[in-house]
C-alpha cells in the first residue's frame, strides 16, 4: 500500500471515472479506486426515482434532515448505476422555493367563498369543510354518492392508492375514483384484458439484452425512457446483427439510431399492423402449432364512436358506443366481439396489402416490407415497445390488441427477446393505478366492480357486509370533467396530479367544471400548480423521500423506500390525509340503514375504525417499523406510524397483498421489499417471474403445458380482426395541420417538479411549436417567431422551432405539455378510446398564424 | 466546481471521431475508451446549468447513440491537497 498526495479535484475526478467504469463494466488502468464514502456525515440509503415508469434505483444521501445528493444505484438491476438528466437533479425536486406548507382555502370575510382569495387555515378547519361538502353532496338528489369523486395518480404510493380505494369504494360507496393513469395507459390495460384476460407485460427489461430486433411504435425512448434506451444502445453496440425500427409520426432523437425509420401519417398504425399480419400469413410465416394451441380468433364490433359527449354528431351515428340511446338503453357495447376462424381473420387482413398500407400511411414500401419481414422471420427475436402513441389513441385498445396479433401469429411472445412490451410513463402506474385498482371500474388484482364474485371477495377481505361496494363503474377521468361541468359532482378531490394542465379540452370542459358553483374542488399537491390555483381548497403534501413508499414499475417490479426526511411545515402525506379524514364520518353518515343492518357490530363506528383500524391494517405495532428496517438504521420510524400508532404501511400492504397471492399476482412479504432492489411479480416461493405464461419461467404454468395464457379459462389469448378507421378530428381547410402533444427529455409531464429544478428549467424553459420549415415558410414564419396555434377549442402563443431534436413532416406540428404558461391542452380534443376511455392527445386539427 | 462523469456510446463506426470530438470540448476529459467503444468522460464546469448544457451537447453530437450520467460532485475547494491510500 502506498500513499498519494493529490488535489481534491483530482481525487473526485478519479472517483467519477471509477464509478463510470464500474457502471459500464470496464476496467480503467491506473485508476485510484479510492472510496470517497464515509466520514462526511451523509447517510446513504436505497430509493426509487420519482419520475417515470422505468423505476430506476437511486441512492439517496441525507444530511442534517435534508436530501443532499442522489446517484444511480449500481446494485439496481433496472439502471445498473446509470441516471438520466432528470434523475441527476432528483434531490432538488423537494426544495423548490414555492413548496406548499399550509392548507389554503378560498375565503371572503372569514368564510369559504368560491370567488374568494386563498388564505391559510388549519387542517381541522380544512377537514371540517370537506366533511360538510361530502355529506351535502351525498344528500343532494342530483348528485348522490357518485357525486363524491376523486382523481388520483400513477404517482401515488401503493398504500396511498389502496387507502384511497377503500375510502371511496367502501367508505363513501362511490366508484367515482379514477387515476390520471387513465390519460396514460388505460388503453394498455384494456388491451391486455381483452387479449389475455389479465393485465401487465409478460416480458421484462431483460428482453433488451436478448432481442435481435427492436421496434419502437411511437415511443421516443431516447428522450422519454433514456435508461432503457441506454440498454438498447448497449445491446446494439455489442451485437452487430441487431436492428432497430422506429415508427413515429415525426422524426426524433430515437430515429438517430434507427436502421429503419418509418414516419407514418397519424392513425395509420392500424393499417400498418394489419398489413404485417397479412404479410405473415401470405408468406406462410404463421407459427401454426403455437396458434392452434394457444390462440382464438375474434371479430370486434366497429361502430364504437369516439368517446365524445353523447350529443356529438359522431356519437349519434355510432351503434355500439354503449351510450344511452333514444330508448334509454345502452347502444350496444364497444367491447363486444364474436368468435371467427383463422381463415376469416386471414380474409379480413388480406385487403391490407403493401400498396394499401403504403397509401394510408405514406411510408415507403421498402421500409414497410423490411419491418414486416423482421416480424415474420422465425429466426429473429423481436421486442416491440410502445407508450402514448398507442395508448393515447381513439382506437387505443384496438391498436394494443393488434400489436399482440402480430406477436401471437408468430408465437414471438413470453420468452427472452420475444416481447410485446407496453412501457409506462408514471412511477407507479402499474403498481398503484393498475394493480391496486384505482380505476372507476376496478378492484385490486385485476378484479372489477361489475363482477358479483369480485365484489364478494373484496368485501370479505375488507371485513365488510355484502353489498357495500356498488356494482356500477363510477365516473372515469374525462367523464369526471363533464360531470363537474354538468353539476353532477359536488365534491372533487384530486391528488398528485395536475389535470388542469394535463387533461384534455381545458377550456371546454375542465375549467368550467372546476369553477362550477355546484362543485367543491380540493387539490392535494406539493407546489402551486395550475390545478391547485384553480381549486377551492389546497392541501399541502409530503412527497417522495418525505414518506415511506412503494412504487411498481413497468416490468412488474415492486420497490420500496424508507422515509428519509420530514416534510416541510404542515405538509402531510396523502396516506395521512385519507386516514385522518375518514375519522370525520360515522358509518351512519354515509351508509344506508339496510346495509348497516347487515353488520350491526359496525354501528356507531367511524370510517377510520371500519376501514383502517379493522384488526388487519392495524395488526403491526409501530415498533415493528424499527424491527423491519433495523438493517438500514437503528430506531427507524415514519410519520404515519407515529400519528396512528401502528406500522400503517405494513398493515395496508399485507391486507392488499392478500388479493393477489395465489391468483398469479403474488407479492413477496413486506419485509423482503425493504431489503432487496425490487422483485417482479408473481413472486412465488421467494422467486420472481421474468417471463409470464411460459413453462420454466412462470410457476403458474404447469409442467407439460408449454405456453398457457391462463388469464382466460381456456388458456388461450385472443387475436382480433379490427379495421383501420380515421381519427375523430382531421385537418381540413380551416384547421389544416395535425397537432400532436407530448414530452421532452428535461421535463416530466406537467413540469410541476422539473420546472422547479433551475438547471432543467434553463435547459428547456418554454414550450415551442415544432413545424416543418416549408410549413413555416408557407405562413411567412421564421424560426423563433411568436405564433398563435389554435384549434376549435382555444388558442395559445408560442415560438416556432423548425429544427433541433424533433423534425416534423409537412402537415404536422408538435407542442410539449410541460409549460403551464402555454397550456396546449386548451387546444386538445376530449375524444377517447370508447373501450379504455383514454384521451387521444396525439391527434386533432390545428392552425398556425403569425402574431 | 462541478465534477461529473458520463458514459458515451457512439455508433461503432464513429468511435474514433466521437472520441476526438469530445477531446476538443473545453472541460471534457476522455478518461477511457473500452474495446467495444464505450467512452468514459469527465466534465468539469462552474455550475450545474453548465453541466447540463455540456451533457446535452454531448448527447446531440453526431454519431452519439446515448450518453448517460453516472457521478456528480459539487466541490468548493478543488485545489486543496489531500492524501489517499491506494
Amino acid at each position: 500500500m502506498s500513499v498519494f498526495t493529490l488535489t481534491r479535484r483530482e481525487f473526485i475526478k478519479t472517483n467519477a471515472v471509477a464509478a463510470a467504469a464500474v457502471t459500464a463494466g470496464m476496467s480503467v488502468p491506473g485508476a485510484v479506486m479510492a472510496q470517497a464514502r464515509g466520514g462526511d456525515g451523509v447517510r446513504w440509503d436505497k430509493g426509487v426515482c420519482r419520475y417515470c415508469g422505468t423505476g430506476c434505483g437511486v441512492l439517496v444521501g441525507t444530511k442534517d434532515g435534508k436530501v443532499v445528493a442522489t446517484q444511480g444505484d449500481p446494485d439496481a438491476p433496472v439502471n445498473k448505476g446509470l441516471n438520466c438528466v432528470k434523475g441527476y437533479f432528483l434531490a432538488k425536486i423537494m426544495y423548490g422555493q414555492d413548496r406548499l406548507t399550509k392548507p389554503l382555502l378560498r375565503m371572503k370575510d372569514g368564510k369559504f367563498d368560491k370567488n374568494g382569495e386563498f388564505a391559510p387555515i388549519s387542517w381541522d378547519a380544512a377537514f371540517d369543510i370537506m366533511a360538510e361538502k361530502v355529506k351535502a353532496t351525498m344528500k343532494e338528489p342530483t348528485q348522490g354518492p357518485y357525486g363524491v369523486a376523486m382523481f388520483g395518480s400513477g404517482q401515488w404510493t401503493v398504500w396511498e392508492g389502496y387507502a384511497a380505494v377503500k375510502l371511496m369504494k367502501a367508505g363513501f360507496r362511490s366508484n367515482s375514483i379514477d387515476p390520471n393513469a387513465r390519460h396514460c395507459m388505460a388503453s394498455a390495460v384494456a388491451g391486455f384484458m381483452r387479449t389475455f384476460g389479465i393485465d401487465e407485460p409478460m416480458g421484462c427489461y431483460d428482453d433488451a439484452e436478448h432481442a435481435d430486433v427492436f421496434a419502437l411504435w411511437g415511443a421516443n425512448m431516447a428522450e422519454m425512457h433514456p435508461i432503457l434506451w441506454s440498454r438498447i444502445t448497449n445491446r446494439r453496440l455489442t451485437a452487430n446483427h441487431v436492428k432497430i425500427h422506429v415508427l413515429s409520426t415525426f422524426s426524433h432523437r430515437s430515429c438517430e439510431l434507427a436502421d429503419n425509420e418509418l414516419i407514418f401519417k397519424p392513425q395509420s398504425d392500424l393499417a400498418i399492423l394489419n398489413y404485417i399480419c397479412n404479410y405473415i400469413i401470405q408468406n406462410k410465416a404463421v407459427n401454426q402449432e403455437f396458434v392452434k394451441k394457444n390462440v382464438g380468433f375474434f371479430q370486434g364490433v366497429t361502430d364504437i364512436g369516439y368517446g365524445l359527449r353523447p350529443n356529438h354528431p359522431l356519437e349519434q351515428v355510432a351503434g355500439n358506443n354503449g351510450y344511452p340511446g333514444a330508448d334509454g338503453k345502452p347502444k350496444g357495447d364497444p367491447n363486444k366481439h364474436t368468435p371467427i376462424t383463422f381463415d376469416d381473420f386471414a380474409k379480413f387482413v388480406s385487403e391490407y396489402t403493401l400498396d394499401k398500407a403504403h397509401e394510408i400511411s405514406g411510408v415507403p414500401k421498402d421500409k414497410l416490407e423490411a419491418l414486416a419481414k423482421a416480424y415474420a422471420d422465425p429466426k429473429v427475436k423481436v421486442t416491440s415497445y410502445w407508450t402514448m402513441g398507442f395508448n393515447q389513441h381513439t382506437r387505443g385498445t384496438w391498436v394494443n390488441n393488434m400489436i399482440y396479433n402480430v406477436h401471437l401469429l408468430t408465437g414471438k411472445i413470453s420468452e427472452p427477446g420475444n416481447s410485446p412490451f407496453s412501457l409506462t410513463g408514471q412511477p407507479s402506474a402499474c403498481g398503484t393505478a393498475r394493480e391496486v385498482g384505482t380505476f372507476s371500474h376496478r378492484l385490486p388484482a385485476d378484479m372489477v366492480v361489475m363482477n358479483p364474485k369480485h365484489r364478494e371477495f373484496t368485501e370479505k377481505a375488507w371485513k365488510l357486509p355484502a353489498g357495500t361496494i356498488p356494482p356500477t363503474p363510477g365516473y372515469h377521468a374525462v367523464l369526471q370533467s363533464r360531470m363537474l361541468k354538468d353539476g353532477k359532482i359536488g365534491f372533487y378531490w384530486t391528488s398528485t396530479t395536475n389535470n388542469m394542465q394535463a387533461g384534455p379540452n381545458v377550456n371546454g370542459e375542465i375549467y368550467p367544471g372546476w369553477r362550477n358553483p355546484k362543485a367543491f374542488v380540493v387539490v392535494s399537491d406539493v407546489y402551486p400548480t395550475v390545478s391547485a390555483m384553480s381549486a377551492d381548497l389546497i392541501l399541502p403534501c409530503a412527497m417522495w423521500m418525505e414518506k415511506e413508499g412503494m412504487f411498481g414499475n413497468a416490468e412488474r417490479r415492486g420497490q420500496m423506500w424508507r422515509q428519509q426526511v420530514k416534510a416541510p411545515g404542515e405538509s402531510r402525506s396523502d396516506l395521512w390525509q385519507y386516514m385522518e379524514f375518514s375519522k370525520r364520518f360515522k358509518v351512519e353518515d354515509v351508509w344506508p340503514a339496510d346495509l348497516l343492518a347487515k353488520a350491526p357490530e359496525l354501528k356507531g363506528k367511524t370510517l377510520y375504525e371500519v376501514l383502517y383500524a379493522n384488526g388487519q391494517v392495524n395488526k403491526f405495532p409501530k415498533e415493528e417499523a424499527a424491527k423491519v428496517n433495523a438493517h438500514a438504521w437503528a430506531g427507524y420510524t415514519n410519520d404515519e406510524s407515529e400519528a396512528f400508532g401502528f406500522y400503517v404501511q405494513k398493515g395496508l400492504f399485507e391486507e392488499y397483498a392478500g388479493f393477489g397471492r395465489g391468483h398469479a399476482h403474488d407479492l413477496a412479504p413486506f419485509d423482503t421489499y425493504h431489503k432487496v432492489r425490487g422483485l417482479r411479480w408473481p413472486v412465488v416461493d421467494g422467486k420472481e417471474t421474468l417471463w409470464r405464461f411460459r413453462e420454466g419461467y412462470d410457476s403458474y404454468v404447469k409442467k407439460g403445458e408449454g405456453v398457457r395464457f391462463y388469464g382466460y379459462p381456456d388458456g388461450k389469448a385472443k387475436i382480433f380482426a379490427l379495421p383501420y378507421q380515421p381519427a375523430a378530428e382531421m385537418p381540413d381547410k380551416d384547421f389544416d395541420l395535425w397537432l400532436c402533444t407530448g414530452r421532452v427529455l428535461e421535463h416530466w409531464h406537467s413540469g410541476s417538479m422539473t420546472r422547479r429544478v433551475p438547471e432543467l428549467y434553463k435547459a428547456f424553459p418554454d414550450a415551442v411549436v415544432w413545424m416543418h420549415p416549408k410549413d413555416a415558410e408557407k405562413r411567412g414564419l421564421k424560426r423563433n417567431d411568436v405564433v398563435k396555434v389554435s384549434t376549435r377549442r382555444g388558442e395559445i402563443e408560442l415560438r416556432v422551432d423548425t429544427k433541433g431534436r424533433n423534425k416534423m413532416p409537412e402537415g404536422l406540428i408538435f407542442v410539449p405539455f410541460f409549460d403551464e404558461h402555454r397550456l396546449v391542452n386548451k387546444l386538445t380534443l376530449d375524444a377517447t378510446c370508447p373501450i379504455s376511455k383514454e384521451t387521444d392527445f396525439k391527434k386533432c386539427a390545428a392552425k398556425v398564424v403569425k402574431v | 466546481m462541478n465534477i461529473s462523469s458520463v458514459i458515451v456510446i457512439p455508433r461503432p463506426e464513429r468511435v474514433a471521431a466521437v472520441t476526438e470530438g469530445l477531446r476538443q470540448i473545453e472541460g471534457v476529459d476522455v478518461a477511457a475508451v473500452s474495446p467495444e467503444g464505450k467512452i468514459i468522460v469527465t466534465l468539469e464546469t462552474e455550475g450545474d446549468g453548465e453541466t447540463v448544457a455540456m451533457y446535452e451537447g454531448i448527447s446531440l453530437m453526431d454519431g452519439v447513440m446515448s450518453a448517460s450520467m453516472v457521478y456528480h460532485h459539487k466541490e468548493d475547494e478543488p485545489e486543496v491537497e489531500i492524501s489517499v491510500e491506494a
